[in-house]
Formats: structure tokens, C-alpha cells, sequence
């Protein structure tokens, strides 16, 4: 089948902006580090974008109906693989979410990964019913399966991710045809829910996630990264203070400036302008995922590429709503710019799967 | 379906795009100013660069005062925990924790980051402090006081506090002027409070170094000699002021006892030690105050200095107390042998002639009951009462120096103004702000210029033919005004038998060079008394304010032996017995005639040094504990007082080695 391929047929648009997006986001961890331990971070961010292309070309190579074909394989894999994090993991700032990799020093963060599995379950799912309309009772079945990543990763604790995955069933559901009236009821449900399930949180959990509208409730606690990143942000002003020259990122009073808060370190240093064009190319880059959706071959294939644009712009939106104090700090990464393997590797496989549908999108 | 689920989709994206948006303008465009004043507030520190003091000389250009450089401990009460860090630190740099404490807590109230914990740490505190495993202690170099001369000048100088402020003498009255402005530099920190990088805000300014009018030779010789004169006489305290009666520039005052201003006070200090006696103690002065009575008797009265005064054989009786003199038998006087012999009775007399009024108007004149105007700020006005205030023996005190205070600098000036012809000048300290000479007052005329020049004469008559015999120098004319008051004792209300002994003088008479003033505090006894005690100190300052002036002489070298006896005359207190028995007199003897007192004395007589090598003769004087002042080098040649001689408590032999 692969003959009928032709790399011409590629996103090409899309590739170059994720690609002027990664460069920003080096060039961004570079200044962020350049004093730090960390000062090497941002080469090796470019060996991890250069694997993430790799990783992309083996996505789209499998068809991606033979992917979603495995999704049970691939299901069971995952909740496998998040016990083994539970077991074996490495806890990190009091969080088990790594999985060392023995010989190359690397950690493998398995949630990043599940995502991708998560899509793959949901177009799957959906595509499988054939109707038009989702119906309650299978709504509660995908939720139930999904539900078992969201607990397991809850429990490393990471909120962030878990919500991700909720955002792909959520975008899936809504664009099955899930009737209004459930809608809305999930929708109360979820405001019923969620302070019962605060009550289940931690205690810094719930100071974090209450923290963001009232920061200076407690300055030098849950809400110091939250102050000093609106600090960050702000002193930027329109135009910013110049690559290496954003002193709240330079002298460290902002925190992970290279990872989680790499928007507010990049908001100081390039201004408002340079904020507005990283912005613009995100919504580019959504808005050509969505035109793929649309010209996708079929449901499966436009289940998959909806899931990974309400990834992405779940991921976009938190991080950025984050930075700006306009969403609590729930630790989620920004795509293709916060420095990290797991997170850059499971953006491009998204990338993959994107490209796997669009090249696919004549044949039939 | 799809795509109208995707609009949905698209709606709600927006909106929530929408708020991001204007999250970020809210922030970079509208709040900017205030964030970014935020950002650098939490960013940088304003560190104070200390203005260096300016220095203090002498009027040759000799330190007094100077800003050295030295280390200095700081830390930023904002980034330390306050019970760690002052447990430390106490530990380290031996300071009392509680304080240090507070003073921690109070830097952080009003977060200053940047706090002086110690000035002057001793190189075994800075290494201690260098192996301290916390990153928060702060050594810097500083600029810091320091007097080179230790207690030189100690009363005048002042000290400076724990942040460099004066608190005392002249570091405290021109402290804003040798404090200058401290520059500010702001230091870029960064979470952990390294700095990182600094910019300059504002230049320091230093201070304005001042040259004071002392002269450090004179000022040493002074201290030198109040000091020992206190100790030999068993005295309180005394002081020292010598002055140009014509500038009014003061090139000595000594206090004593005396403190190292470069040491911090002490908790078992003696509290006199750091009293000014010279111009923050006020005294009662007794006979040297018959100067103003008799200036002013030859200003408002047709009084001569040979017009005859009735002196009642030496007593008096007042309403209320009997006056004597301290030799009976003084029928009538001359008014100028009042002055030499120190007749109280006479000196009441005169000052009855001259009038309440009068005598009021002349006390003023003189300055008496008003501050000198001189730079320090404890000066003492002394006290005077008002004229309303007086009662009926008032006139008759006052003539003879009581009930009234003042200070030794008030008499210094006082005397100036006979001195110099009949001007108040106003005693001056400082020469020099920076390099512009500082501005004199204008003199007063106080006196007609033959009253002042009938004054010395009479005043020169004391060294000659009176009390102040002791003071009389070789090769120099000297007048003066011995004084020895007895002290009052408030708790019992009665004068007691110790003594302020004065005196009061300038060289040479006809045309004063120098006014020296010498007063001892609680002296004992007819060697207390001021023509006894102060006296030689007095002759030991004015010589050396005359050579160090380079004054040309006016007399022979020989001083006339003739006079020597004919100086019999004691210079002595009003005998008064307390105003409860009003009657009672003292009949003391004279003993201090020389002749018929000396070969009874049974004290100690000068050894005979002649011939014996320099070291030879200081252990024999150690021995015999007596105090030998040497001059020139070899085998000892020449001794005053002569072999054999009897020594007076207190006296020193000088001995002349020649090779």
C-alpha cells in the first residue's frame, strides 16, 4: 500500500510551522538556561526534535487503520505500562511518572505516550458504532475505559495529563453526536463532581489549583510561581527585554523557565509582539489539524485528527491560560517548546498520526 | 452534524482564546509599568555606599580624625532566618543576641535588605566568620573613625556611634558636614540573593575634612599636665584652656580624666571621663572672678588701683555670714594689693561700690551665664542669676566670685578680653571647613582699652607680688588671678573644706600672646588652693604655648630673685564656716610663708642628682616616687629645685643633662 505514498503529500505548512515553533522553543531554552546546570538542555531538545521527526516517519508509515486495529493491544499495553510506572517509577518533585530507560539515562514519561492511545481508542470506538448519534450507555462504556488511564495517571499525581486525556474523550464525544441534553447534564455533573473530588486532592493540590485566582494569598507558597511568572509576563511589556536579557527569567525568579513556564520566560523576553506570533502560528498550526480532519477519508481518520488538535489546544490553552493566571498551575507542557523528550516524541507521533490520515486521504 | 459540532467546538476555542488574549494585554500592556516596577523591585537592592568622614586635623595639619579603612559585617535581614542568624552571629562577632535580634526584626519590618551587624571586626572574627557554613554573612571594606592620638583632644573630638554618627563633641555639633552624603548603588540579586550585578544610582559624597584651631603639641602638653596635676593633688577632675585673646582661636583644652574615643563606652567606664570639664562643668570660681569686680569698679567708679580700701582687718559681717580673709590683719589695702593678696573683704568692699546694677552689666559683658557660642554640643552656660533674683549678700558673693558658675572656656574668655584690651571674643574651635577658612566673630568691646591695660598691670602684680607666684616664668612677664573656691556640698548645705583651685593668666602681660586658664576640681587642703596647684600648670602650658608661638621674650632670663620674698601671700578661699555657725572662724596659720614654714616641713627634699646619668636619675625618682621631667642628654647638671630643697606634694624636679 505504502507505494501508493508520496511524501509530497505531506502537511508540509504544518511541519514548518511545528518547526519554526521548536526552533522558538530552543532558542527560548537556550536563553532560559544559558547560567544554569541546565545549560546544555537546549541541544539536546534538538536531538529530541530530530528522534520526534523519526518518530513521526514511523507513524505515518502503518496505515493508520491497522493502528487502530491494535487499540485492545495497545489498551492493555498502556494501563500495563502505568502500574509498572507505579511500581518502578522514579519520583521526581514528589510525582511518579518516569520510567528509567537503562543505557541512554533517559526517563520515558509512559502518560505522554497513553495519549496517543487514548485517540487511537476513541476514534476507534466511535468509528465502530456507525451512527450518527452517541448514545448514553455507550458513552458510559468509552467513558469507563477511559477512566482507568485518568485514575492511574491521577494517581502519580499528575492532573495535567489526566485532563488531557478527558479533553480527547470530551472532543470525541462531542463531535459523536452526544445529545445536548447529556452534554449538559455531564456538564453539571462535572461541576457536582468537582469539588467532591477536590476533597480527594491533596493538600497542595487543592492549594495549587485554588491558587490562581488569588495568588497573593500565600506569596512565598502555592502561589509564588503564579506571582512571579504574571510578574515575568508583565515586565515584558510590548516589545520585551531581549533574548537573555529577561531579568525575572535570567535571575531565576521564575521558576522551570525552560519546561512548564517556558511561555512566561519567552512573554519577558520577546514582548507582547513576539507573544502574538507564537500565538498566531499555534492557531495555524490548530487550524490546519482541523482542515485535515475535515478532508480525512473517513470517520476513524477524522476522529484521529480531531483528537490530536483538541490535544493540542488543550495543551496550548492551559499552559498559556497558566502563565497568564487565568488557569490554575496544573503542570502541563506547552507543545513543541517546553524542553523534554516524552513530551516533544508523543507531539510528533500526534504529528504522525496526522500526516498517517492526510496521506491516506485519496485512497479508499 | 459534524461540522456543526465542529463550529461548537471552534465557538468555545475562541472564546477561550479570546480570554487568553486578554490576559496578555491586561498584563504586558496595560499593567507593564507596574509589573515591571515590581520585577525590579524584587530584582534589585539599594546598597548604601558609605560617604568616607571627613578627617579632623590640628590647625599644623596633624590628624585628629580619620576614616580608615576596615571590615565590616552586613547581612540582608530579608533572606536570613532571624533566630539562626542571630545566634550565629552574636556567637561570631560577640554582640548580645537579644539586641541583635531586634535589630534584625526592625530592619525587616521596614524591609531595608541590607544591615550592618558590626563595624571593626578583628581579623580572628573575620576568619571565623570565613568558615561559617552560610552563604549570608557579608564582609565588606569600609571606611571607619579612628584617632591616631588615642585620648588626644578626646573631650573636643567627640566620638562616633555604632553607624559612624558623632554622638559627642565635635563629630556630633558638625556632623552634617563631616558626614557628607552616602551614595547609593543598586545591586541586580537574583532568587537567592547573589548579586549579580550592580549599577551606580548616586555618587557618595565625602565629608568635609575640618581643621580645628587646637594645635596637637600644646594640646598634648596640657593633657600632660592637668592629668598629673590631678593625680598629685588628689583631685576630681580639672581642665585646661589656652587661647589667643586676640582671635579667640582656643589652641588647647584638656579635660581630665579623659577616655579613647576609639574604644566603644564600657559599662564599668567612668561617667566623668567622658564630661568636657573644661566647657560642659560649670564651677564656682571663686577669686579669679575679682577681675571682673575690679574691672568694673575702674569703669564705673572713681576707684584707682592705689585708692585705699578698708578691709576691717579681715573680717566681715554680712546679714547672715561673716566673710574672712585668709590672713588677718589686712587694715587697708591698695586696690591693686586686693588683687595680689586676695582679699575677700576688699574685693566685697569694692564690688558695694560698684552697685548691683553694675556688677550685673559687667558679668554679662564678660560673657558669664551665656553659652561661648564654641562648636560642642554640651556646652554649659553656666549659671548667674537674674538681677530680680538676688538677694541680699548677692552683691557681696558675686564681688568675690560666688554664687555664680562657670566654666573654664568662660574664664578663658573672660580673660581674653583684659587680655587683648578690652574685647569679648568669642573662643573659636574650628579653623577650617574644607579648605575655606571659617568665618570669625566680631569682637565686642566690652572694656576701655586702659581699664584692660590698667588690669594687666595690676593682674602681673599677682605673679610678682602676690598669690600667683608659682607661675612666674624666665624671660616672660606674666599676669594673672589665682582662685580657690571652696566647694559647696548641696546635700549638707555648707562649703566644705575641698576646692576648686584656679588660676587664671596670660603671657607676656603688656602684650598677651596666650591666655592659659587651669582649673582642678576637688582639691584638699592649702596645696589644693589655685595659686599651689594650678599655677604650675598653668606656667608649664604657657611656656610651651610661647615656644611653640615663637614669642619673643620681654624679661632677663633670670626671673628677679628679689620678688621671692615678698611672695608670701597665700591665695585662699573665703573662709566660710556655713551658713548655720555663722561665727566660727578658722584660724589657720600661715604656714605657707616661706623662710618661717619651710625648714619645719617635714615633706620630702629634692635628692641631689648632679653628676648622675639620665637613667640613674629617673630609678632614684622612682624610687622615692617622685616626677622628674628631663632635658638635654649626658650627666645631669643643673636641678630646680636645688638639692635639698623640701618638695610640695605634687612638685616635679627639672633636671638639666649636659655632656
Amino acid at each position: 500500500m505504502s507505494r501508493y505514498l508520496s511524501f509530497r503529500d505531506i502537511d508540509w505548512p504544518l511541519l514548518f510551522i511545528v518547526l519554526m515553533i521548536c526552533a522558538v522553543g530552543v532558542l527560548q531554552i537556550y536563553s532560559a538556561t544559558i547560567d544554569t546546570g541546565y545549560h546544555s538542555a537546549w541541544w539536546r531538545q534538538i536531538l529530541y526534535i530530530a528522534c520526534g521527526l523519526f518518530l513521526m516517519w514511523l507513524a505515518l508509515g502503518i496505515d493508520y487503520h491497522t493502528l487502530t486495529h491494535y487499540v485492545p493491544a495497545m489498551y492493555i499495553a498502556s494501563v500495563t505500562a502505568l502500574l509498572g510506572t507505579a511500581l518502578i517509577g522514579n519520583t521526581v518533585f514528589g510525582s511518579k511518572r518516569w520510567i528509567p530507560v537503562p543505557g541512554l539515562g533517559l526517563r520515558v514519561q509512559v502518560s505522554e505516550f497513553v495519549k496517543l492511545v487514548i485517540i487511537l481508542l476513541v476514534a476507534r470506538y466511535l468509528t465502530d458504532l456507525k451512527r450518527d448519534e452517541l448514545e448514553i450507555r455507550e458513552m458510559l462504556i468509552l467513558s469507563g475505559l477511559v477512566a482507568i488511564p485518568v485514575v492511574l495517571v491521577l494517581a502519580q499525581p499528575d492532573i495535567g495529563t489526566s485532563l488531557t486525556y478527558l479533553a480527547v474523550l470530551v472532543v470525541g464525544a462531542f463531535l459523536a453526536g452526544l445529545r445536548w441534553k447529556y452534554v449538559a447534564v455531564i456538564a453539571v455533573l462535572a461541576m457536582l463532581v468537582l469539588p467532591v473530588g477536590l476533597h480527594f486532592l491533596k493538600d497542595y493540590q487543592k492549594a495549587r489549583l485554588v491558587s490562581f485566582m488569588d495568588p497573593e494569598r500565600d506569596p512565598q507558597g502555592t502561589g509564588y510561581q503564579l506571582i512571579q511568572s504574571r510578574i515575568a509576563v508583565g515586565a515584558g511589556g510590548m516589545f520585551g527585554k531581549g533574548v537573555t536579557k529577561g531579568t525575572q527569567t535570567q535571575l531565576r525568579f521564575l521558576p522551570v523557565p525552560h519546561t512548564d513556564f517556558i511561555f512566561s520566560a519567552f512573554a519577558e523576553e520577546w514582548g507582547f509582539a513576539g507573544v502574538a506570533i507564537v500565538l498566531s502560528l499555534y492557531f495555524v498550526m490548530i487550524m490546519r489539524i482541523v482542515q485535515n480532519a475535515q478532508t480525512a477519508p473517513d470517520r476513524a481518520g477524522m476522529y484521529i485528527c480531531m483528537g490530536v488538535a483538541g490535544l493540542l489546544l488543550f495543551h496550548v490553552l492551559v499552559n498559556v491560560g497558566m502563565v497568564v493566571g487565568r488557569m490554575p498551575v496544573t503542570g502541563i507542557t506547552l507543545p513543541f517548546m517546553s524542553a523534554g523528550g516524552s513530551s516533544i516524541w508523543s507531539n510528533f507521533l500526534a504529528l504522525g498520526l496526522v500526516n498517517n490520515v492526510r496521506l491516506r486521504r485519496f485512497i479508499n | 452534524m459534524v461540522d456543526r459540532r465542529l463550529a461548537w467546538l471552534a465557538g468555545i476555542g475562541f472564546i477561550w482564546i479570546a480570554a487568553i488574549l486578554c490576559g496578555l494585554i491586561r498584563l504586558q500592556v496595560v499593567r507593564h509599568a507596574e509589573l515591571a516596577r515590581m520585577a525590579q523591585a524584587r530584582q534589585e537592592t539599594a546598597r548604601e555606599i558609605a560617604a568616607p568622614r571627613g578627617a579632623i586635623f590640628d590647625r599644623t595639619g596633624q590628624p585628629l580624625a580619620l576614616s580608615v579603612p576596615g571590615k565590616s559585617v552586613y547581612i540582608n535581614p530579608l533572606k536570613v532566618d532571624i533566630d539562626a542568624a542571630s545566634d550565629l552571629l552574636s556567637r561570631v562577632f560577640h554582640l548580645d543576641r537579644a539586641e541583635l535580634r531586634a535589630r534584625m526584626s526592625q530592619a525587616r519590618e521596614r524591609h531595608r535588605g541590607d544591615l550592618p551587624v558590626k563595624r571593626r571586626i578583628t581579623d580572628e572574627e573575620q576568619q571565623l566568620a570565613a568558615r561559617q557554613p552560610v552563604g549570608y554573612i557579608d564582609v565588606r571594606e569600609e571606611k571607619q573613625r579612628h584617632y591616631p592620638n588615642g585620648t588626644l583632644a578626646a573631650h573636643l573630638l567627640g566620638s562616633v556611634d555604632f553607624a559612624e554618627n558623632g554622638n559627642a563633641g565635635i563629630e556630633k555639633a558638625l556632623d552634617r558636614e563631616l558626614r557628607g552624603a552616602p551614595g547609593k548603588s543598586m545591586v541586580l540579586q537574583d532568587v537567592q540573593g547573589r548579586p549579580i550585578d550592580s549599577r551606580l544610582a548616586a555618587e557618595a559624597k565625602p565629608g568635609e575634612p575640618l581643621t580645628l584651631t587646637i594645635d596637637e603639641r600644646l594640646q598634648y602638653v596640657a593633657e600632660r599636665e592637668i592629668a598629673a596635676a590631678v593625680e598629685a593633688h588628689g583631685a576630681a577632675s580639672g581642665s585646661v584652656v589656652a587661647m589667643d585673646p586676640n582671635t579667640g582661636e582656643v589652641l588647647a583644652m584638656a579635660s581630665y580624666p579623659t577616655y579613647d574615643p576609639n574604644l566603644p563606652p564600657g559599662p564599668d567606664d567612668n561617667p566623668a571621663a567622658r564630661m568636657d570639664h573644661a566647657a560642659s562643668v560649670p564651677f564656682e570660681p571663686g577669686s579669679v572672678f575679682k577681675v571682673i569686680t575690679l574691672s568694673a569698679a575702674l569703669e564705673t567708679t572713681n576707684l584707682q588701683p592705689e585708692s585705699s580700701i578698708d578691709c576691717h582687718g579681715g573680717v566681715l559681717r554680712l546679714p547672715g555670714r561673716v566673710i574672712h580673709d585668709s590672713h588677718l590683719g589686712n587694715g587697708r589695702l591698695q586696690m591693686q594689693e586686693v588683687l595680689w593678696k586676695s582679699s575677700n573683704v576688699g574685693a566685697i568692699e569694692i564690688g558695694l561700690r560698684v552697685g548691683q546694677e553694675n556688677m550685673y552689666e559687667y558679668v554679662r559683658r564678660f560673657g558669664f551665664g551665656q553659652r561661648t557660642g564654641i562648636p560642642l554640643p554640651a556646652e554649659s552656660p553656666g549659671r548667674f542669676r537674674r538681677l530680680e533674683r538676688w538677694g541680699k549678700t548677692s552683691l557681696a558673693s558675686v564681688s568675690f566670685g560666688q554664687e555664680i558658675s562657670v566654666t573654664t572656656l568662660q574664664l578663658a574668655q573672660a580673660a581674653s578680653a583684659v587680655a587683648n584690651g578690652g574685647l569679648l571674643v568669642r573662643p573659636r574651635l574650628i579653623l577650617k571647613k574644607g579648605s575655606q577658612a571659617a568665618p570669625a566673630g566680631k569682637p565686642a568691646r566690652i572694656l576701655k582699652p586702659e581699664t584692660a591695660i590698667t588690669m594687666r598691670r595690676m593682674m602681673e602684680g599677682v605673679v610678682t607680688n602676690g598669690t600667683g607666684s608659682k607661675a612666674r616664668l624666665a624671660g616672660y612677664s606674666v599676669g594673672g588671678k589665682t582662685g580657690s573656691a571652696q566647694i559647696y556640698d548641696y546635700a549638707a548645705r555648707c562649703y566644705t573644706h575641698t576646692y576648686n583651685g584656679s588660676f587664671m593668666g596670660f603671657a607676656p602681660s603688656m602684650n598677651p600672646a596666650v591666655v592659659v586658664v587651669v582649673t582642678l576640681n576637688g582639691t584638699h587642703g592649702e596645696a589644693g588652693f589655685g595659686g599651689q596647684a594650678a599655677a604650675p600648670v598653668f606656667k608649664a602650658v604657657v611656656s610651651e604655648a610661647l615656644r611653640i608661638l615663637d614669642v619673643p621674650k620681654d624679661l632677663p632670663e633670670e626671673p628677679a630673685k628679689v620678688f621671692l620674698a615678698k611672695a608670701a601671700v597665700t591665695d585662699a578661699p573665703p573662709v566660710d564656716s556655713g551658713y548655720r555657725q555663722a561665727n566660727i572662724l578658722d584660724d589657720r596659720d600661715d604656714d605657707d610663708a616661706p623662710g618661717a614654714a619651710q625648714p619645719a616641713t617635714p615633706g620630702p627634699k629634692a635628692p641631689n642628682f648632679r653628676g648622675m646619668t639620665q637613667r640613674a636619675v629617673l630609678s632614684e625618682a622612682f624610687s622615692k616616687g617622685l616626677v622628674v621631667l628631663t632635658e638635654g642628654s649626658g650627666l645631669a647638671s643643673a636641678q630646680d629645685p636645688p638639692p635639698g630643697a623640701p618638695l610640695r606634694e605634687g612638685e616635679r624636679i627639672s633636671v638639666v643633662f649636659t655632656r
